[in-house]
């Protein structure tokens, strides 16, 4: 047995390449390529998001045109810093985070429910080095596209707010704050989605614990009367967005570097969680 | 080589696999046979670190799955026909898992021709019948071209044509010195494929013996004989390791006891015998021998073939 041994580790040397951290991530991203769903969710995020800044160019310059009659309006106006035009790009983001927090969840749980997750860790049995590969793929492709919707999404408002002799600039500091800001929130969400989707397994119950942390609970703790449901409800991810991209502090709201490490807890904590189980369940 | 060592697998109240331990051997066709729910796929499953057993250990060319350096490339599995998203095609599904030991594309093309799924290729998965996927988890097994191939149930679902390929495509990488361990719950098939058995019911291993020991039922050796005296001849016979089924009324079976044996007891006691008839048992017979005692879910079909419980076997 000893000679076989020998033999083996002598062949195991010319055996060639293992899964190195380069090659999985190379998989994982030809697994994200290769799947429809994949591709149309990303579509319709870039559609929806072009769509919604039409529509707010529109509805902005509305509003603007009623200003000038409307002392009411126009208070409203000047409360929100006085430039409406810029958030414009960014108006259909509340959807850009529902559907690739969705997608985040959907590649994840369907290794699961498909039987993927068998090949997949029968040839990288290293569990974390496909998730982690995974979480990459998911986190830049969310980023990349939020980021080119919102940039696209601002050239289709620009003919639209000039009918209304609103003036934005996608150059402007505050326009690529925004454009950056809210690429990497929605990058965090898909991030959120992908550790639920492992710690559930399961795309229905996935993509219901997602919606209920993003839109179920600012809701609910609203209703819910009390001081704590209120000062509570600000450390909800889903309600880190506008403080960290206001251009100066709203009273009663976090400070943006706040908010920037309660989304970042909301990312590691779920994403730790996921990768410890992952290790520890049985595929 | 697979060498696994009191493996066990509990699952809350019920016990898998109850320590089972025993080696594969490269260089021939190990079949490993045993009803549905014996915990075949479970124990291949604790094979490829996919389970982590409750205790015991398993390892695969010396050391467990989880610590190979090009795991693909060391062993290929067939666990489950349905290991593969099936909205991907089979070709992108193969070139996803060969990315991962970058693994070159004319290898996916030639395991794809090897398997016959050239035409289909390109289609998803989601229209593939079940052959086509076991072909194609064939072909995902082969891919990094490794020295141990763990197959669960390849046959499930084949065409009959695909069935004498899968039992020479195994005879073959055996011939080539790689270990080859595949489960069937159908015994047939194995008297054809393997060369070595190992019977696996309830979590326990009920044999591990070359095909040929099994087949002739070494140890389960049964005659048939006809007496007038049936009852003097059964208290005659009466001691440990003998059996004796009663038939008809001349009739009995006897087990555990060579004819020579009856006859000197018969002579001796001036008992007469009129037949004495050595039973060779099938393969089929010898399994379910084996396993009579081990089987979870008894079907319960009175036809006048099947063997009335009876204790011994075990």
């Amino acid at each position: 047995m000893s000679t076989t041994t020998l033999d083996r580790k002598s062949i195991r040397n010319s055996v060639g390449p293992g899964p190195a951290f380069h090659r999985v991530l190379n998989s994982e991203f030809i697994k994200f390529r290769t799947l429809m769903s994949t591709l149309i969710l990303l579509a319709s995020t870039a559609v929806v998001m072009v769509g919604f800044s039409a529509l707010g160019a529109w509805g902005t310059g509305q509003i603007t045109k009623q200003a000038a009659e409307d002392p009411q309006a126009a208070a409203a106006i000047a409360a929100q810093g006085g430039d409406l035009a810029v958030t414009v790009p960014t108006s259909g983001i509340v959807f850009a985070q529902l559907i690739l927090g969705s997608l985040g969840v959907l590649l994840m749980s369907s290794e699961f429910t498909t039987g993927m997750a068998r090949s997949t860790f029968a040839a990288v049995p290293r569990r974390l080095s496909p998730f982690l590969a995974k979480l990459v793929v998911v986190m830049v492709s969310a980023f990349v596209l939020t980021a080119v919707a919102t940039y696209v999404a601002g050239l289709v408002a620009l003919p639209i707010l000039n009918n209304y002799d609103l003036k934005l600039d996608l150059g402007s500091s505050q326009s690529v704050k925004l454009l950056l800001v809210n690429s990497i929130y929605v990058a965090a969400v898909a991030a959120i989605g992908m550790a639920l989707g492992t710690l559930v397994r399961n795309s229905a119950g996935g993509i219901m614990s997602l919606v209920g942390l993003f839109f179920v609970a600012p809701i609910a703790f609203q209703l819910i009367p009390g001081d704590f449901f209120k000062e509570a409800s600000k450390y909800l991810p889903g309600n880190t967005i506008s403080p960290l991209t206001a251009v100066e502090h709203v009273p009663d709201t976090l400070e943006a570097w706040q908010a920037g490490l309660v989304l970042g807890a909301w990312v590691v904590v779920p994403v730790a969680l996921a990768m410890i189980l992952l290790k520890k369940r049985d595929v | 080589m697979i060498e696994a060592k009191g493996l066990t697998k509990v699952y809350g109240e019920k016990t898998a696999v109850g320590g089972v331990s025993f080696t594969v051997q490269a260089g021939r066709v190990t079949g490993f046979l045993g009803p549905n729910g014996a915990g075949k796929s479970t124990t291949m499953r604790m094979i490829m670190g996919l389970d982590a057993p409750t205790s015991g250990s398993v390892t695969v060319n010396g050391e467990p799955f989880v610590q190979h350096k090009a795991p693909l490339r060391e062993i290929g599995a067939l666990l489950d026909a349905k290991a593969v998203h099936t909205s991907r095609t089979a070709y992108n599904h193969l070139l996803a898992m060969a990315a991962t030991h970058s693994i070159p594309k004319s290898r996916v093309r030639e395991v794809i021709e090897m398997t016959g799924l050239g035409d289909v290729a390109k289609k998803k998965v989601k229209g593939f019948s079940l052959g086509m996927g076991q072909r194609l988890g064939i072909a995902a097994a082969l891919l990094g071209d490794p020295q141990t191939i763990i197959l669960d149930e390849p046959v499930n679902g084949l065409d009959p044509e695909g069935v004498v390929w899968v039992r020479n495509l195994v005879k073959y990488l055996a011939s080539e010195g790689r270990t080859v361990f595949l489960s069937s719950h159908l015994m047939s098939e194995m008297a054809l494929t393997a060369d070595h058995l190992i019977v696996i019911g309830r979590g326990k291993i009920i044999a591990d013996a070359p095909i040929a020991d099994i087949i002739s039922g070494k140890g389960q050796v049964r005659t048939r004989v006809r007496t007038d005296q049936p009852e003097r001849l059964m208290q005659l016979l009466a001691g440990t390791g003998v059996s004796v089924e009663v038939h008809e009324r001349e009739l009995l079976e006897v087990s555990g006891l060579d004819p020579r044996g009856i006859a000197r007891a018969a002579l001796d006691n001036q008992v007469m015998v009129y037949e004495l008839t050595p039973l060779q048992a099938s393969l089929e017979e010898a399994y379910m021998e084996l396993t009579k005692d081990e089987v979870e879910y008894h079907s319960h079909i009175t036809t006048g073939a099947s063997v009335p419980a009876q204790a011994g076997g075990k």
